[in-house]
């Protein structure tokens, strides 16, 4: 789709030399430097539009398929291990992998490089969205995007509610939290049914 | 700017459930709460962050832009990411076994049904304005939401409404 092929400058050092390419097969091969790492997350950070899904199978193509710089079971664990951490899973599994190929600068410069492309846009549009004029064709095209986005997010609640409310019980959960947020703060709706949850688990386990 | 950073934070720790699932919380925190942004502008930012790359919070810099400028999209930013991140380096670190702790597992599966349940009041704030321009839009969120879960992507669905919406507005309005 797109050619992520703008690293040149440090092959030599991420590259293994032979022979320790040829006993290491089954492992990671060689670590990144800082720069090719930082620009090789900076170009998938610039394409990853699609959500999770579509963000690990490029992260895969390219750090592991295309830089052999992880295995496949690198990206697997960091999804299962960021899963259920608070916080946007696409960043973490992305802060996780940094992690695997460089320590904790690996870390930090992957998440800031996967970053930035989307924050510059993203301050580029907020910018143009307040600069449009009151045009009639504007006022149509916002009112055509609120439309789409309660049409989206509605199936983002239907995804969800697959996904996170797997029991009679959670379902039980995700309704009183809908009828409770229409009346309380959300934070506290969301730590307070955290809290319930680890009250259910001693309870079960007790008994 | 201090309060931005804060709330921020606070969305960051509670994020439980992935980004799509904090969305509500975003929703009461600039809209509900603090009337930083109207429902429309907020629907407008949900719509940009779907249609940008990377991690759907990126709506934290709309509107951090809102309130306080470029300063304040960077800030917005750096303080929703700021804890999931040192979390996600810390698990990786110590191949960490927070994610293996009980009580942990048992706050997060609750906490993530909580925050899909509060999308549904976030849902019913962002509809409400689409009701009060006409009713019969919604029939049109209806069609986007049957397209979405017979597999069209959320970016084809969000460009063709708004640009079907722009040409309408041109020539109707």
């Amino acid at each position: 789709m797109v050619s992520l092929s703008c690293h040149r400058s440090c092959r030599a050092e991420a590259l293994p030399p032979p022979d320790a390419l040829i006993r290491s097969k089954s492992t990671a091969t060689g670590r990144p430097c800082l720069l090719s790492l930082g620009w090789t997350l900076l170009c998938v950070g610039a394409v990853a539009f699609g959500g999770l899904g579509a963000t690990l199978a490029l992260l895969q193509r390219e750090l592991v398929d295309r830089h052999g710089w992880l295995r496949s079971s690198d990206v697997t664990e960091a999804l299962a291990y960021t899963k259920p951490l608070p916080g946007s899973t696409v960043m973490q599994v992305v802060t996780f992998l940094g992690w695997r190929m460089g320590g904790w600068p690996g870390a930090i410069v992957a998440t800031i490089a996967f970053l930035v492309p989307a924050l510059g846009l993203m301050t580029v549009a907020a910018a143009a969205v307040l600069a449009l004029p009151d045009a009639p064709w504007v006022r149509g095209a916002l009112t055509g995007l609120q439309v789409a986005v309660v049409g989206v997010l509605a199936a983002a609640l239907w995804h969800l509610a697959r996904s996170e409310a797997g029991s009679g019980l959670l379902l039980i959960v995700l309704l009183a939290a809908f009828a409770a947020g229409l009346f309380v703060n959300a934070a506290l709706v969301v730590a307070a049914a955290g809290a319930i949850g680890v009250a259910v688990d001693r309870v079960k386990r007790d008994a | 700017m201090l309060e931005l950073i804060a709330r921020f934070l606070v969305i960051g720790a509670l994020a439980f459930g992935g980004g799509q699932a904090a969305l509500p919380l975003v929703e009461r925190l600039a809209v509900a709460d603090t009337g930083w942004l109207t429902p429309a502008q907020f629907a407008t930012g949900v719509g940009l962050s779907y249609a940008t790359p990377g991690p759907v919070l990126i709506l934290a810099a709309f509107i951090g832009y809102h309130v306080a400028a470029v300063p304040g999209a960077v800030a917005a930013t750096a303080a929703v990411f700021i804890i999931p991140v040192v979390l996600a380096g810390f698990t990786a670190q110590l191949v960490a076994k927070l994610k293996d702790a009980r009580w942990f597992q048992a706050f997060g599966r609750f906490a993530a049904a909580a925050a899909v349940g509060l999308l549904g009041v976030t849902l019913l704030a962002l509809a409400r304005p689409v009701i009060d321009i006409h009713p019969v839009l919604l029939l049109g969120s209806v069609a986007v939401l049957a397209a979405e879960l017979r597999g069209v992507h959320p970016i084809i669905l969000i460009g063709a409404a708004t640009l079907l919406g722009a040409v309408t507005g041109f020539y109707i309005l």
